[in-house]
């Protein structure tokens, strides 16, 4: 049995090869219209060919030579993000893409991949105290530096997927839950601002945080500066926004407000996925898709589609599907062989888990559009060619979970 | 496991990860449910509404033609560049905002005035009703659209037919013309189903018969994209057609309009009307300055319109039924009508005071035009030559009521009730007009004076002494003046009764008027229109006007003996009558009976002697 079978993790590839599957037949559904280019499922099913590939050689290499060449690997993708300022290609006022030939890719994949293997290499240490300065800040730096970069290409939403990581990786790497909250702060403070417009729900917030975390005083005095700090600099920091990015995040928070613009795209969404009811219009009767109401159907709204077409039998599989993903990522996380491997997993899936929340969160109208395509879904070779490249080292770490 | 943290705590660190992934797909979840449960239903009515549309279908208006089938007002096609607001956005009911980067495109490629677009777009946008942005688009603009059409969610080209008029400025102020409908005329008839950008009659026969050229609407269902582009018709519903509207017949003969025209043709202001005395049909009117409807029809700017409501010329106004003017002398046909009437005087009566260029009356010299005097006249010569100090003496012998009821009999002081707008009445002073302007009964005498030669507070029309014309010529029975004399289809369709009672009264009475005004031509003050081969009557008047020159006017009737035609000519600040406006008459009747093609106007010498008030 162990002998026919390699020790892959089953529910999680046939739970990707569905997704998938499905995701081809979407993209069929969503252009197949007078005037789109109706060849798009085909070219994906191609990728995905081309993506196995790739997810069949990830898998085979052992995870100790990416532990290795972790390094060499951040540099060179960070080389690659400064690439895309020089010679990106630019669309829609962002540069993302960078050009070889016919192939075009995102650096900020390969970055993502870069950073994880980075930051598992130095939170997996057996001298590792993450209450220290000189341990927890060098991770810091290492998630800032590509997030900063892909910030400004501006993609926010697969910027915000390597503060994710991060958190995430603490969190697994033993630093206390108070710690972590406490310096996660920040970040409530910005939000609940945006969400309430009062600064006193944060500091309640904060109140009883610090009362949970009980901080040294150097650090409690940090805390409150830094927060005090944020409070003032973030007039400063929404001036300093793209105005399409001022726009997004506005009309998530009220997004009747415009319609036709930014808000057309949710409200159309929202309509499209209502519409389909519990059991759907049927595969390739959706209106709104057909019509072109929806808004890159094949692309970042693709889950619209399936949901307008399939209802919510269809969403809700497509729901558990992912579901599947991610809890069998985190799974191999706690059985993997080391430490590496391990780190691994979890900032692998806390990337995938963030993307597949971000996207079916955007399009039922309940975070900002952000241009995030959903994972396995979505039209696009590179998108789908990571996303294989993730799921095979997440079996990578399967593969070598019994190895002593 | 050496390294790392130990498998215990990793099993809670697992649980929690697991938790918050469990926490983000029951939101997930939660979003869902709400979605495709419970505002299904009203989400999948706004699927509907955001992919069917439900376009008008214009219809053409009905055509305006001559008694004789020759066209005045038609349609032609109009691309338009309109904007359709999406149906989700009306649904919403949001403050639709307009974007600026949007508005200065549309702005740039319409070539247009974004403040006006912007409005327009708003209205739309509140009413859900499609709004046309600029009508006959000129070819330069369609392309610039076409191109652009990604960029420009909500606009489209819509072919739709305008108003035609292939005469340009022909009997404009007559026709009058369509034109979009503005916010208080749609305010007043939505219920009858009119909508934003559909063209109204604004003036004229084009807005007395809107009804019947209006025609109605037809609708379709459209099934459209996102960017407002029909993909195709809806076919469980069938489009409707639209129904054209009904052709209307006028009186008006394009001959005489033209001879009118043309005879008018060095007139800077005035009027003129010619009707047929047996039916009081309509078949010539004539208002100056004149304007072109075709330039409403393409959309008039708002500059463009003010100036044609400023500076004083009005060409928009039709002051053939609109303008009233002292009739002047030819007001006397009234006062030689009541005197003989009441039987204070017969065609042969002399006065006691002949004429020596003026006469007194209560301590005040009235003055005969004729400085030098006529002498002494009977009542048919004191007519042929318009002499003043006889017709005071008439005047007062008559007293205010005899003169008022005649007058109103004759058709002047009351709307003839012409099918057209905005009609004017004029004025006769009755009692208790003047009772009300001085104390009641102690109004001076002196204006009956003034009354008997057609000057004081008298107002007419031209169109009214073109009716007292027709009067005067048929033996005092009452006509109708109107024009239009059939709708296509409407077998009912009949002129209204007159209005005014006509004057009843001895054979012998009219037989006198009409020697007298013949007289007018034959050896009197309008010696322009003695035309050999055709016997015409007439009368000349000048009438004062305190703001300036005089206005020349001249009523006339022809052929003498067996009438087919009356007009009356007004020319605004000319001086005479009988220099300036029997002359236009003249060459109307010469074109029209005497089959002279003259065109042009030459300015006819009348003989010096023969020329008067």
């Amino acid at each position: 049995m162990r002998d026919r079978f390699p020790p892959l993790d089953w529910p999680l590839l046939i739970a990707t090869v569905a997704l998938i599957g499905i995701g081809l037949a979407t993209v069929y559904s969503a252009t197949y219209l007078p005037g789109a280019h109706q060849g798009l499922w085909a070219k994906q099913l191609l990728w995905f060919g081309v993506a196995v590939v790739f997810a069949w050689l990830v898998a085979a290499i052992h995870y100790r030579f990416y532990d290795s060449v972790s390094w060499p690997l951040y540099a060179g993708s960070l080389l690659l993000l400064v690439a895309v300022f020089v010679v990106g290609v630019e669309r829609m006022g962002a540069k993302r893409w960078l050009e070889f030939g016919p192939l075009q890719f995102q650096p900020s994949e390969i970055a993502k991949i870069a950073t994880t293997f980075v930051l598992a290499r130095f939170l997996d240490h057996p001298r590792m105290d993450l209450r220290k300065l000189r341990w927890w800040l060098p991770p810091l730096l290492i998630t800032a530096v590509p997030f900063v970069l892909v910030a400004k290409e501006p993609d926010l939403g697969t910027a915000s997927s390597f503060p994710a990581m991060l958190i995430a990786m603490y969190f697994w790497a033993g630093m206390p839950l108070g710690q972590l909250l406490l310096g996660l702060s920040p970040i409530f403070n910005v939000a609940l601002f945006f969400l309430t417009g009062s600064v006193w729900w944060f500091v309640g917030l904060f109140a009883a945080l610090l009362a949970y975390a009980r901080p040294r005083l150097v650090v409690l005095v940090a805390m409150i500066a830094l927060n005090g700090a944020v409070a003032v600099a973030l007039p400063n920091l929404w001036n300093h926004l793209h105005d399409y990015q001022k726009r997004r995040i506005e009309t998530f928070l009220n997004p009747e407000q415009d319609p036709s613009g930014a808000g057309y795209q949710v409200i159309q969404s929202k309509i499209a996925i209502g519409s389909g009811g519990v059991v759907g219009k049927g595969y390739l009767k959706g209106s709104q898709k057909a019509l072109a109401f929806l808004p890159m159907r094949h692309t970042d709204f693709i889950y619209s589609v399936v949901g307008e077409e399939w209802g919510l039998l269809g969403s809700l599989t497509v729901v558990l599907l992912y579901g599947i993903v991610v809890f069998r990522g985190f799974r191999l996380a706690a059985i993997a062989r080391d430490g590496f491997a391990s780190l691994t997993a979890v900032g692998i899936t806390t990337a995938l888990f963030f993307h597949i929340m971000v996207n079916m969160l955007m399009t039922i109208g309940w975070a900002p559009v952000t241009g995030v395509p959903l994972p396995f879904l979505s039209y696009g070779g590179t998108a789908l060619i990571v996303n294989c490249i993730q799921i095979g080292l997440l079996q990578n770490v399967a593969l070598r979970r019994r190895e002593y | 496991m050496p390294q790392g943290p130990p498998q215990r705590d990793k099993d809670t660190r697992f649980g929690a990860l697991a938790a918050i992934g469990l926490a983000g797909f029951f939101l997930v979840l939660l979003g869902l449910l709400r979605l495709q449960v419970l505002e299904h239903e009203q989400l999948k009515r706004l699927a509907d509404q955001n992919r069917i549309r439900l376009d008008v279908l214009r219809a053409p208006r009905g055509v305006i033609r001559d008694r004789h089938g020759r066209v005045l007002a038609d349609n032609q096609p109009s691309f338009d560049i309109v904007f359709r607001p999406a149906p989700i956005e009306s649904t919403l009911r949001v403050r639709s905002v307009v974007a600026s980067d949007w508005l200065a495109k549309v702005g740039g490629a319409l070539d247009g005035d974004t403040v006006d677009i912007k409005r327009r777009v708003r209205e739309a946008n509140r009413t859900g009703q499609t709004a046309v942005l600029r009508r006959t688009a000129p070819y330069a603009v369609l392309a610039a659209v076409e191109e652009s059409r990604h960029e420009l969610p909500g606009i489209d080209v819509q072919v739709a037919p305008i108003r035609r008029y292939p005469e340009g400025t022909l009997a404009a102020q007559l026709l009058g013309y369509a034109a979009e409908i503005n916010d208080r005329e749609l305010a007043e008839r939505t219920r009858k189903g009119y909508q934003l950008g559909d063209l109204i009659g604004k003036t004229g026969v084009e807005r007395r018969y809107e009804d019947v050229l209006r025609g109605e609407d037809g609708a379709e269902f459209v099934v459209v994209n996102a960017m407002g582009q029909r993909v195709a018709t809806l076919d469980d519903v069938p489009p409707q057609p639209p129904r054209p509207g009904l052709d209307v017949t006028l009186t008006l003969d394009l001959d005489v309009q033209l001879a009118l025209e043309d005879a008018m043709a060095n007139i800077e202001r005035g009027a003129a009307v010619v009707l047929d005395p047996r039916d009081g049909s309509v078949l010539g009117m004539v208002s100056k300055p004149v304007f072109d409807p075709n330039e409403f029809s393409r959309g008039i700017s708002f500059a463009r319109w003010k100036e044609l409501n400023s500076g004083g010329a009005y060409p928009l106004l039709n002051r053939a039924i609109q303008s009233a003017y002292p009739p002047g002398s030819t007001f006397k046909i009234v006062t030689m009508l009541a005197g003989l009437k009441q039987g204070l005087v017969t065609p042969e009566t002399h006065f006691p005071v002949s004429c020596t260029g003026g006469y007194f009356y209560g301590g005040r010299r009235f003055g005969c035009w004729k400085k030098e005097g006529h002498g002494s006249l009977d009542l048919v010569q004191a007519l042929q030559h318009s002499c003043d100090v006889y017709f005071y003496q008439l005047g007062l012998r008559l007293g205010l009521d005899p003169l008022e009821q005649t007058a109103r009999g004759m058709g002047l002081g009351e709307k003839t009730g012409i099918d057209l707008p905005s009609e004017s009445r004029g004025l006769v002073p009755t009692d208790a007009y003047y009772d009300q302007r001085f104390h009641r009964g102690r109004w001076p005498k002196g204006l009956l004076l003034n009354l008997g030669i057609g000057q004081g507070e008298l107002l007419t029309t031209p169109l009214q002494l073109a009716t007292m014309t027709a009067l005067a010529s048929n033996g005092g029975r009452p006509v109708r003046p109107h024009v239009v004399s059939g709708v296509q289809g409407v077998t009912t369709f009949r002129v209204e009764p007159p209005v005014e009672p006509g004057v009843a009264t001895s054979k012998d009475h009219w037989e006198a008027i009409h020697l007298a005004m013949r007289r007018v031509v034959e050896a009197g003050t309008a010696g322009a229109v003695r035309l050999p081969g055709l016997p015409v009557a007439g009368k000349t008047g000048t009438a004062q006007n305190p703001h300036g020159d005089d206005h020349a006017l001249f009523v006339c009737y022809a052929p003498a003996d067996a009438p087919t035609l009356a007009m009356a000519v007004v020319a605004e600040n000319s001086g005479h009558g009988g220099s300036v406006s029997a002359p236009i008459s003249a060459r109307v009747l010469k074109r029209l009976f005497l089959k002279d093609s003259t065109r042009t106007a030459p300015r006819l010498p009348a003989p010096a002697d023969t020329v008067g008030d």
